[in-house]
């Protein structure tokens, strides 16, 4: 019985390999049934769907984009809706994983009639998903990095986040600005995390940086202690590193232990800033430990002014209220993708009240018109400001908590970059800005 | 050679985190004939139980030890509401899999929807660490290796030395002439559920000490290396899945310092190759 089995086995090992590659595709909803990719009858409510990762590796960045979503939609919906609709949102969840997120969006399609906006679609899945929703003339504001958008048209494809090769060199920079002259490389083995590493390296040579080791983590390990060993020995100022889930707080953990309780300086993507990231880290090697020589590059944000007061209230009005969200909720107010995912659903709804229609081949060049703005448009800095404007026939030029925005022929509109800390409560504080000399100096 | 002599030192202690999972693994698999891949899903149910019981601002030793007593009733009641009535109906091995993957889907997107897709970490120190010819281990790693050794020795003193474990052995050897030569197979079966159960539980405790940090899917990886020591040491034999766990622990943290951390499994997996091809019945099994 057992010899017989032996194939069955093997086919079982086989099987329970490629069960964990895939998991399972699952989508909560709030809203919507039925098909169609536009909007539904007056009155009816508009659904905004965050296309992202809720579990596995990559799970805190969902909860992030949601808490935006929830503190956006209730005050659009607060100054009275859109074109007489109300928002909600909806999550896909990707399991940051194409192979899940293709099934979950063609779901989403199917059975969501009153769809008018998708947010998240992170580097994970981009690739994968964009075309798709691109095919649905669904507008997009995607959280992804990755260079195959930089030069790539697809019509309803957004992007307020810098390519991924900028973020490198803006790692890179602050690593100059600290002076850091040997550097480590530990970046998670998912397709988010792995293309910062070719433009990091260049940076680096660049700079006339060292590079010490480069080691690639695997998100679905559970130790990291000969890749920690390996960091150690190669006797970096400093490590740079992406690598989300559980990787990266159980590395700081094994390099903490290794290296007689100390930790070694840590330089992040603006993935890092985001509660269920903190919570981990501090937990894996102490609050104090972890925030004393963190830094990560974030897209430069207001922290104060009109947009920021709107944003903030909005958000803060969500805490407790969004699933999956863990840990410091003001964080949130630093998250790259809530700040920016703010901007891209207020730029919209203000686009489909501008263009009086919900469907997106309609209202999204009005994004761009609102975003960029014309001569002598009126600022404003928050929806129920840019609906009012609206309403009384000005034409207006949105100003968020992102900042001002422009976006090129591809749609991609990205600023200048600011290094952030964490402080030991979880709080994220700003240190310093990057140039656009600085990165200029550190490409190609 | 620091590098090398640090590696076996990690070696040691992930070896022993799947010496234990191993063990139960293949006593389950001897002894009910079910091949359970649901055994990651209810290590990692173990490891949350424990979490939650460390949330409550109690140790997390405390919650080892309702971790195992959980897994181990969780275990009992998951082959007899589950594995016996198909077995009962005659339901052939490979359904059987299928089955117990259906399993570990459900029980783990149960953890997922309850605990949330995010990592969590124990509230629990490392200890000293200690620095001893090349090798380096905390004061918890030496714990985790001292209870994988105690373990060790329970299974063999329990195969070896009382009843119970005899009446195992029979079982796993022949189900059928042990119930002729008067074993009661059925108590045996239940017993042996609830024995390697607790194994499980004990298992997804040090396995999520040993991490640091874990989630919901934590122990997809960490299953397949508990199948490669399994076959590597013999379908079924538990001094074989010693034996396996060590030589797959030591192999994927040694070929990490050496060749690429990207090629640890895929080491290890194939060691795991070669050995089927030169041995099918792994290091002691029986030979055909």
């Amino acid at each position: 019985m057992k010899f017989r089995t032996l194939a069955t086995v093997l086919a079982a090992a086989a099987l329970a390999a490629a069960m964990s590659a895939c998991g399972s595709s699952g989508s909560s909803s709030s809203t919507g049934t039925s098909t169609g990719k536009s909007s539904g009858p007056a009155g009816s409510t508009l659904t905004i769907a965050d296309v992202a990762p809720f579990t596995g590796p990559d799970a805190a960045l969902g909860p992030t984009y949601l808490a935006t979503c929830y503190g956006a939609t209730t005050a659009i919906n607060s100054a009275g809706g859109v074109l007489g609709h109300k928002l909600a949102c909806k999550t896909v969840d990707t399991r940051g994983d194409p192979a899940d997120a293709v099934p979950a969006v063609r779901q989403l399609f199917a059975t969501t009639s009153s769809l008018a906006l998708v947010i998240g679609c992170t580097s994970d899945e981009a690739a994968a998903v964009v075309p798709i929703i691109n095919s649905q003339k669904m507008a997009m504001f995607c959280m992804t990095g990755q260079s195959e958008f930089d030069h790539v048209v697809f019509p309803y494809f957004y992007r307020l986040v810098p390519p991924d090769l900028e973020e490198s060199y803006a790692m890179v920079a602050i690593a100059q600005e600290l002076h850091y002259k040997r550097i480590a490389l530990a970046f998670g083995n998912d397709i988010g995390s792995q293309t910062f590493i070719q433009p990091a390296i260049g940076a680096l040579k660049k700079a006339g940086i060292t590079l010490t080791t480069n080691q690639t983590l695997d998100l679905k390990a559970s130790t990291f202690r000969t890749e920690a060993e390996a960091i150690i020995q190669s006797h970096p100022d400093a490590i740079m590193t992406e690598a989300l889930g559980n990787a990266d707080p159980t590395l700081f953990a094994e390099i903490k232990q290794l290296n007689g309780g100390k930790m070694i300086p840590i330089v992040a993507t603006s993935a890092a800033i985001s509660p269920p990231f903190f919570k981990a880290a501090a937990a894996a090697v102490g609050a104090s430990t972890f925030a004393s020589d963190f830094r990560a590059d974030n897209l430069v944000t207001e922290s104060s002014g009109p947009a920021y007061q709107a944003f903030s209230t909005a958000l803060l009005a969500e805490q407790g209220k969004v699933p999956g969200a863990t840990g410091n909720f003001t964080t949130y107010l630093s998250a790259p993708g809530g700040v920016h995912l703010y901007d891209g659903i207020n730029l919209a709804a203000l686009a489909m009240i501008m263009s009086n229609s919900t469907s997106p081949s309609v209202y999204a060049p009005d994004m761009i018109k609102i975003g960029n703005g014309v001569p002598g448009a009126t600022v404003v800095y928050s929806f129920a400001q840019g609906a009012a404007a609206l309403k009384a026939g000005k034409t207006i030029r949105y100003e968020g908590p992102g900042g001002p925005t422009s976006f090129d022929s591809f749609h991609d509109s990205t600023g200048i970059f600011q290094v952030d800390t964490y402080s030991a409560s979880g709080a994220v504080n700003v240190v310093g800005n990057l140039t656009a000399d600085q990165l200029r100096a550190l490409s190609g | 050679m620091t590098v090398f002599l640090a590696s076996i030192g990690f070696g040691l202690v992930t070896a022993a985190v799947l010496a234990i999972a191993s063990v139960g693994f293949t006593l389950q698999f001897g002894v009910t004939d079910v091949l359970n891949l649901a055994y990651g899903a209810i290590m990692i149910a173990g490891a949350f139980i424990a979490y939650a019981v460390n949330q409550a601002g109690t140790s997390v030793w405390l919650g080892l030890v309702v971790a195992v007593a959980a897994c181990s009733a969780g275990s009992v009641l998951l082959n007899s509401g589950v594995y016996a009535p198909f077995q009962r109906r005659g339901t052939s091995p490979i359904t059987m899999v299928i089955v117990s993957l259906g399993m570990t889907l459900i029980i783990e997107f149960s953890v997922e929807a309850i605990a949330g897709g995010t990592g969590v970490s124990y509230t629990m120190g490392q200890g000293r660490t200690f620095h001893v010819g090349g090798l380096i281990l905390s004061t918890l790693q030496l714990v985790i290796i001292a209870l994988s050794l105690v373990t060790m020795a329970g299974v063999h003193s329990l195969l070896r030395y009382t009843r119970l474990g005899k009446a195992m052995r029979a079982t796993a050897a022949n189900k059928n002439l042990a119930r002729n030569c008067g074993i009661r197979t059925g108590r045996v079966i239940t017993i042996t559920w609830a024995l390697t159960g607790g194994l499980c539980g004990l298992a997804g405790v040090v396995f999520a000490m040993d991490s640091g940090s874990f989630d919901p899917t934590a122990t997809d990886v960490f299953l397949v290396l508990i199948l490669a020591a399994v076959f590597l040491g013999g379908p079924g034999q538990a001094y074989g899945a010693m034996l396996g766990a060590a030589v797959i622990g030591i192999a994927t943290e040694v070929s990490a310092a050496f060749i690429h951390a990207d090629y640890k499994y895929v080491v290890a997996f194939v060691v795991l190759l070669v050995m089927l091809g030169v041995r099918p019945t792994g290091l002691l099994g029986a030979r055909a």
